[in-house]
């Protein structure tokens, strides 16, 4: 019994299961938006974008 | 022979999280955030020169993310007293959906991403303004003053105010009079606003030992402070239109808010009876709002008016 629930490890209940899921993809979507726009600015800035004097 | 009888010790449980979406939105505190993105768009409309919407749109993210990144770092460290008020009870943290460890760490997350993207895709200096005005309300704001001064909100309040002038210099990459003028405006706006929360809260600000000034110096010396704040937000409100920086519209629309705003700030000074005090509280909070807002929409009004006026023939401006 013991052996099996450590071979189990922690187990997720529905509901902790169900946030986790809607958290990784409101990652993935924040992610997203970071990538569009770093693009975006990219394209908008031109070649301008690699002229960073320090 | 082991001097630690591992049988003995019981790890506890790890905590899982059940915190949903909402609950890390709730985190950001959204309708401040509203206020922030609205008072940076006029610093944007109002800056002089073409800024490119994307860059606009980038300039306003970062800074409605660096908002509310604050806000979460807020409840992180306030967690505690969150939880004796009424008003902040069902927040994510005192309702232990969220740990302050995990908000601390959200916020820091969102402070670095949102500093960092307005630096290398629009300028440094709003970078670094974005990075100050995080840096006021969680440090000087919320570590420094919440629960040691009844000033707290009257200085505080400078972060509140920084956003349309975090907008302004991601337009410009300068400073000018016009957004100081949006500082002022917010700045003088905060204390009769705050304060006409504070007194209809008064109980609940005292239960959670903040200092707010009708805890510390008594409801009357509060309403006299609101009336006094009020006159001088009022006019500093319309000084933009005489000084020449904003145009009619603004100032006849200033001065008819400003109006209604000193009538209701004379109403809470002289209302002294509990429920019409009361009343005339919960009136002037409520008109604050409307006041800050349409005093910010003339102002994108005489853009727009400005903008359309050669298309349809007008001689504006």
């Amino acid at each position: 019994m013991d052996d099996k629930r450590e071979r189990e490890g922690i187990v997720l209940t529905e509901a902790q299961k169900r946030s986790r899921r809607q958290r990784s993809i409101a990652i993935a979507l924040a992610l997203g938006v970071l990538v569009v726009l770093f693009f975006a600015v990219t394209i908008v800035k031109g070649p301008v974008v690699l002229n960073r004097p320090l | 022979m082991s001097v630690v009888d591992h049988n003995a010790i019981e790890l506890a449980a790890p905590r899982i999280s059940e915190a949903e979406v909402g609950d890390y939105i709730a985190l950001l505190k959204p309708r401040v955030m509203s206020l922030v993105i609205f008072t940076a768009l006029v610093g944007l409309a109002i800056a002089p020169g073409h800024f490119h919407p994307v860059l606009a749109i980038t300039s306003l993210l970062c800074i409605s993310v660096g908002a509310g990144a604050s806000g979460a770092l807020n409840m992180a460290l306030e967690g505690d007293i969150d939880a004796l008020m009424s008003r902040t009870a069902n927040r994510p943290i005192p309702r232990g959906r969220i740990t302050r460890a995990e908000a601390m760490a959200f916020g820091v997350t969102l402070s670095f991403f949102s500093v960092m993207t307005l630096g290398i895709l629009v300028n440094w200096y709003a970078g670094a303004l974005l990075a100050f005005t995080i840096f006021f309300y969680v440090v000087i704001y919320t570590m420094g003053l919440k629960r040691r001064t009844a000033q707290n909100i009257v200085i505080g309040g400078a972060a509140g105010s920084l956003p349309p002038v975090v907008a302004w210099v991601a337009a410009t990459g300068s400073i000018s009079v016009e957004p100081l003028l949006l500082f002022l405006i917010i700045f003088f706006w905060t204390p009769p606003h705050f304060w006409a929360l504070a007194l209809f809260r008064s109980d609940d600000y005292a239960r959670a030992g903040v200092p707010m000034l009708p805890v510390v110096a008594g409801p009357d010396a509060t309403r006299l402070q609101i009336l006094l704040y009020t006159i001088v937000l009022v006019a500093i409100a319309a000084s933009p239109w005489p000084l020449g920086y904003f145009d009619a519209i603004y100032g006849v629309t200033s001065l008819i808010l400003g109006a209604g705003m000193l009538v209701l700030a004379v109403n809470v000074y002289v209302a002294r009876e509990r429920s019409q005090s009361l009343r005339a509280t919960r009136k002037l909070f409520a008109f604050s709002i409307l006041y800050l807002f349409a005093l910010f929409a003339t102002l994108l009004l005489e853009v727009v008016v400005r903008a359309v006026a050669p298309w349809i023939g007008l001689g504006v401006g």
